[in-house]
């Protein structure tokens, strides 16, 4: 199970010394833009604050609702920020968001090739690995073949699909509720989900 | 010009520099409108700090993997869906 | 024409994909948060962002939040919000501060 979202107190925007170039211009820049009024130390602590406070169990409980309500799986499909606010994730902002859902006949890939779109209103910060070059690059050409590096191989004849996040849309995936999970709750169910198979490099209670 | 939902169309090569958020790897190849995502500001133009030029419509636009790349390995049937914006489209 | 962040089937970049995760540096943390705090401010926006982030001529071969860095930088400084020798110079104070290690 990937990262479940800490909760660290950050009373000062980090307190993190690393002295490399880019990490220095990046507090002089910080305290420059505080000191010219540009932008508050609360402005940026609520940032840190926002990113911090989503993580991938956003995700698994919207999917966990989605397998055992029908009618919030439609509402999640079609109006993907409303139904997040149901749940008390906040969405809000100016991207869209599309959940797109697995199928015995379609199994679905997120990527950004361009940069590194993904749904952190929802799931928070993207894994290093989303973000890499190689996953970039690969993903739109040989799915199949990433799959496999997460030891997920889809079932025989399904149809693979890779979303390019290419505009303002942010994807998420609706992985399919696995067999054997009858009379689970949905607190259980959540836990099942995975962010891996939010974004579509493995699926939920499937290995190879 | 917009286009239907199922229409065949043509991902336009165009000599655009700068910023632009059509890939490389759709460019000339043929695919489908799935549908209309609705309207939205340029990011060519937001880019560049133009807000105040006209929207243009988003399509999502779906492609056969066996139609981009050339030693496709996966499915015939895989796909691949693309957000493109209406300039980047024409009719094939 | 296309930049070096058009990456869809590039070859260069074979795999296998790394998949470790390092755990997220503060400095990293408030890269993401500058940058989003004058998203909300209305001072730039994603697509300036990104803009600046492909246009960086040492792309391949800087890290994400890097990169990042680089193009909020470059961003308040095309704005006139900051000039690039006070950030050198601030920076360089910070360095001496935390005693230059």
């Amino acid at each position: 199970m990937s990262g479940n979202g800490h909760n660290h107190d950050h009373p000062h925007p980090g307190t993190g010394r690393t002295a490399t170039p880019h990490a220095l211009r990046v507090r002089a820049m910080e305290k420059l833009l505080v000191e010219k009024g540009v932008l508050t130390e609360a402005e940026i602590q609520d940032r840190i604050s926002y990113m911090d406070s989503r993580s991938p169990a956003n995700g698994a409980r919207l999917a966990a609702k989605a397998w055992t309500d029908e009618a919030f799986k439609e509402r999640l499909l079609t109006d993907t920020k409303s139904a997040a606010l149901e749940l008390g994730v906040d969405a809000s902002g100016p991207v869209e968001f599309i959940v797109v859902e697995n199928t015995p006949e379609v199994h679905n890939l997120i990527v950004c090739t361009l940069c590194s779109c993904y749904p952190r209103a929802i799931l928070g910060r993207p894994p290093d690995w989303y973000k890499s070059f190689e996953y970039r690059s690969r993903a739109v050409k040989e799915p199949r073949a990433v799959m496999r590096e997460f030891d997920y191989e889809p079932p025989e004849g399904i149809e693979v699909r890779v979303h390019d996040s290419t505009a303002d849309i942010r994807y998420m995936i609706l992985p399919m509720r696995p067999e054997g999970t009858e009379g689970m709750s949905e607190e259980e169910l959540a836990e099942l989900v995975t962010r891996d198979s939010l974004v579509g490099v493995t699926e939920v209670g499937r290995v190879r | 010009m917009s286009f239907a939902d199922g229409e065949s169309i043509r991902v336009r090569d165009l000599d655009k520099g700068g910023h632009v958020r059509a890939p490389r790897y759709v460019r000339g190849k043929r695919g489908e409108i799935v549908h209309l995502l609705g309207e939205f500001k340029n990011p060519e133009d937001l880019a560049y700090g133009e807000y105040e030029r006209p929207t243009k419509p988003l399509y999502r636009v779906l492609f056969r993997q066996s139609d981009l790349w050339e030693d496709y390995e996966g499915n015939s049937d895989d796909t691949l869906v693309v957000d493109i914006y209406e300039h980047w489209l024409e009719g094939a | 024409m296309s930049g070096p962040h058009d990456l869809g089937g590039a070859k260069d970049f074979p795999g296998p994909i790394d998949k470790s995760q390092h755990e997220v540096e503060d400095w990293e943390r408030l890269t993401d948060a500058i940058t989003t705090a004058l998203d909300g401010k209305g001072i730039k926006t994603t697509d300036q962002h990104r803009r600046a982030v492909e246009s960086l001529e040492n792309y391949g071969e800087l890290g994400y939040y890097e990169r990042w860095a680089a193009a909020t930088e470059k961003l308040l400084v095309e704005k006139g919000i900051l000039t690039k020798e006070e950030i050198d110079e601030r920076a360089a104070e910070i360095k001496r501060e935390w005693g230059g290690e």
